[in-house]
């Protein structure tokens, strides 16, 4: 991880400011197209491993992703950011720019944060897309003032082809691990560095990564397929429990997997006219409120086409937007001889997966036991 | 008020009577308009109910405000239980969860039989999001419509770009009521429905000015079990007329000097949902201790704009625009500058000693930045301050030992200030 860090303190000193953005999908390629870095800030697990900081300012009922974020941001760790983004993808995030400023200038550090509305709603609704429209424009200002950087419509286009190639190359990646052909851990891990080290970066090795797999062949016969779903992915210790229990992720729902590269909008050299139909048609969120309605469909189609047995939820703890869903979603999968398992993971659970190892086996015993 | 006289004792004013018999025929108006064919809506708090005065018959129903009523009669967490029992965790918002459980069991342990199914369900993300996705709920399970009004949070100021939106969506609201039910609308009504919203307002924040009284002619307790109407009874000329019958009684106890807390030594501020399970319990406890609890954020904002505890008066200008505009005057949907600002002002004018966060794992809107206003009051209003972990609604999730243990450390800290 420290070299992930070098590699973005390298990008800043080059002259390319780099802002941290706030979960869950930031408008990343009109930032790109502005010749800033942005950075979405989170799976930082990895980076700060406790929380101290955070802690002075959040109660222990705010999610891991919301503490990993404060932390990361008041911490050395923060000085490699020239600015943050947020938008209102949830009650707590809503709460942390204030807090943020706050534990900065605690510090004596100051960094411009931009706060932007995403429309909640339908974009067929009157204004909707109006507004979000008028809100990229003024998005767009701020980040000039802010950062000194400009927009044009031909860099813009150039970003989304960036992002539209990670997006499509994410998608057949995900489709080799479906294949046996690589591990959803290896899957995982190069995934996550791809919110750190940059779209060109990244796009590099996903091509490599695309291309050593293809020629391999795993066997996969032995191994339930199943499918995960959660804001983050699982920890890695728990991949390998998941992975010694005898089940193999074929398929995610997972918001920094899946429900960010699932869609890649049609090019369009307006802001308004791209986020709108970036929002409309997103993978489903649970977080993205209008897309409710598709997506116990798009879970559903997501398991069947897969071929897998069961699905896992890693629900993170405290995060109400997943548990209000999990309880429906589990009912219909129960009503298709779907099996699924739900696992909460609070903050300290994510070094700590061997307590989940009972009900994991216990899961693919069931598995095994209804093939 | 549910007051008591000097020296301690209890007794039903008349306002507390008449609180009960509006809140109960209040309850019983909503199923006999339901079961007579009414359009029922259930809205989020925040949901401007002047809207639904505009049409024949719309009757609109408050989840979070029957969801406080069972929590405070006791019944809250028997209706967690249920919706746990069904699948959602006990981490969700107790006010959720009591809907769910009494939602999904037909109304059954309900202090008011549930409320009546809706046929379309109105919800609003200011004051949190949680909402929509609990509302989604009962969109999924009965295939209800659900409209999501969609609101800017508000770091500063409203913006008229950000009224206008939401105008517009209060334009969208009326015309799919007008497609779903049959009814016209009319938007005078709304106007004179507005204008008794703004009457009571005027009354509600003359109530609330009793507290800057010392001893305080009322407790925090008080304004918490007054403030049902307004969630129910919005745009009503009842409403108003209530709210100037209790600061009637209010002044002239005050002029009486009959005091809620007669012997009041310490004056303090309660930061975030009332603990409805713990009203009586705790009003009592505190009193033996010369404490009186004088005023919330929850409720002294009401009616008030971003950062302010004063009235924001109707114009008489398009009711829309108006309604719009009041969308940010509760506290939640404030962010941690404004909500101090108000804090400050309220500290200021109302001679507060010190400050009870009240931390609720259920409200992370509410809570999550209380650390931080704890650390501003302290530090920028000079006032101790102490945080006390409370569940608005589900009483497992609280104790009384600790709460007070925390409590009367607050009152030592106001003692040492006092002595210098
Ligand atoms: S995990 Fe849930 S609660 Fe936490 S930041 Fe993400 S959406 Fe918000
Ligand atoms: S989370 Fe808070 S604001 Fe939202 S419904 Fe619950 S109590 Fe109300």
């Amino acid at each position: 991880m420290d070299s992930v860090i070098e590699t973005i303190r390298a990008c800043r000193e080059k002259g390319t400011p780099v802002v941290g953005c706030f979960p869950l999908y930031p408008p990343l390629e009109l930032l790109h197209a502005m010749g800033l870095r942005p950075v979405v800030l989170w799976e930082l697990k990895g980076i700060v491993k406790s929380t101290p900081l955070s802690d002075r300012h959040l109660q222990p009922f705010a999610c891991s992703v919301a503490r990993h974020l404060v932390e990361i941001v008041l911490s050395d760790y923060g000085a490699i950011l020239d600015g943050l983004l947020m938008y209102n993808a949830c009650d707590t995030l809503r709460n942390l720019p204030e807090i943020i400023e706050r534990g900065l200038g605690a510090q004596g550090r100051e960094l411009p944060i931009i706060k932007l509305h995403i429309p909640a709603i339908p974009a067929e609704r009157t204004e909707a897309s109006e507004y979000l429209a008028r809100r990229m424009d003024a998005l767009v200002a701020e980040c000039e003032a802010a950062f000194g950087v400009h927009f044009s419509s031909e860099r813009f286009l150039e970003s989304q082809r960036r992002y539209g190639e990670m997006r499509a190359l994410l998608r057949r990646l995900e489709a080799l691990v479906g294949e046996g052909r690589l591990l959803y851990r290896a899957f995982s891990r190069i995934n996550r560095f791809g919110y750190l080290v940059g779209v060109e970066e990244q796009v590099k090795r996903l091509r490599t990564a695309v291309d050593d797999c293809a020629a391999v062949s795993i066997n996969a016969s032995a191994t339930i397929p199943i499918v995960v779903s959660g804001i983050l992915p699982p920890p890695p210790a728990m991949i390998d429990l998941i992975e010694r229990c005898g089940l193999r992720v074929v398929a995610n729902d997972v918001a920094t997997q899946r429900r960010s590269y699932g869609y890649q909008p049609p090019e369009d050299g307006d802001p308004g006219g791209y986020y709108a139909d970036f929002y409309r048609r997103h993978h489903p969120c649970t977080t993205l409120l209008p897309t409710a309605d598709r997506r116990v469909d798009t879970i559903l189609s997501l398991v069947e086409e897969s071929g897998a047995r069961g699905l896992v939820f890693i629900g993170e703890k405290f995060c109400e937007y997943e548990s209000l869903e999990f309880p429906h979603i589990e009912g219909l999968l129960r009503e298709r001889g779907v099996s699924s398992l739900r696992l909460e993971m609070a903050i300290d659970d994510y070094e700590n997966c061997a307590a989940f190892a009972t009900r994991i086996e216990a899961f693919a015993e069931l598995l095994k036991g209804g093939r | 008020m549910d007051g008591r006289a000097a020296g301690g004792g209890r007794r039903k004013t008349e306002s507390g009577r008449r609180l009960s018999r509006m809140i109960a025929d209040g309850y019983l108006d909503l199923h006999r308009r339901a079961n007579e064919g009414a359009f029922v809506v259930w809205i989020a708090i925040v949901v401007p109910a002047e809207i639904f005065a505009g049409f024949e018959n719309v009757a609109y129903a408050v989840p979070e405000s029957h969801a406080a009523l069972s929590a405070g009669k006791g019944v809250g967490t028997v209706q967690c239980q249920k919706a746990e029992e069904r699948g959602y965790s006990a981490d969700l918002c107790s006010y959720a969860r009591i809907d769910i459980g009494t939602a999904f069991d037909g109304g059954k342990d309900s202090p008011t039989f549930g409320l009546p199914r809706p046929h379309l369900l109105v919800s609003n993300n200011n004051n949190c999001s949680l909402l929509v996705k609990w509302f989604d709920v009962y969109r999924r399970e009965w295939g209800v419509p659900h409209f999501i009004v969609d609101v800017p949070f508000c770091y500063g100021p409203q913006s008229d770009r950000d009224t206008d939106y939401i105008a517009a969506q209060y334009r969208d609201l009326i015309r799919e009521i007008e497609r779903l039910s049959g009814q016209r609308f009319d938007i005078e009504r709304v106007r004179e429905a507005v204008r008794h919203s703004c009457d009571a307002m005027r009354e509600w924040k003359r109530f609330l000015r009793a507290a800057a009284h010392r001893p305080s002619g009322i407790t925090v307790f008080d304004s918490f079990v007054q403030m049902a109407p307004i969630l129910t009874a919005r745009g009503t000329p009842a409403l108003a007329e209530h709210f100037r019958l209790l600061a009637d009684e209010t002044e002239g106890a005050i002029a009486d000097g009959r005091y809620p807390v007669p012997d009041e030594r310490y004056r303090l501020l309660w930061d975030n949902i009332a603990p409805w399970h713990q009203l009586s319990g705790m009003s009592s406890r505190l009193a033996a201790l010369g404490v009186n609890l004088i005023a919330a954020s929850y409720t002294y904002c009401i009616g008030s704009l971003e950062g302010s505890v004063q009235l924001f008066p109707y114009d008489g200008a398009d009711p829309l625009r108006y309604l719009a505009r009041i969308q940010n005057f509760s506290v939640c949907p404030q962010g941690l500058a404004l909500r101090f600002e108000a804090m400050r002002a309220a500290i200021g004018t109302m001679g507060v000693d010190g400050v009870v966060f009240a931390s609720n794992r259920s409200c992370k809107v509410y809570s999550i930045m209380q650390m931080d206003l704890l650390d501003r009051v302290t530090r920028e209003c000079g006032v101790p301050a102490v945080m006390i972990d409370v569940d608005h609604a589900d009483a497992r999730a609280y104790s009384e030992e600790g709460a007070f243990t925390r409590i009367e450390a607050l009152l030592e800290s106001i003692d040492m200030k006092r002595a210098g």
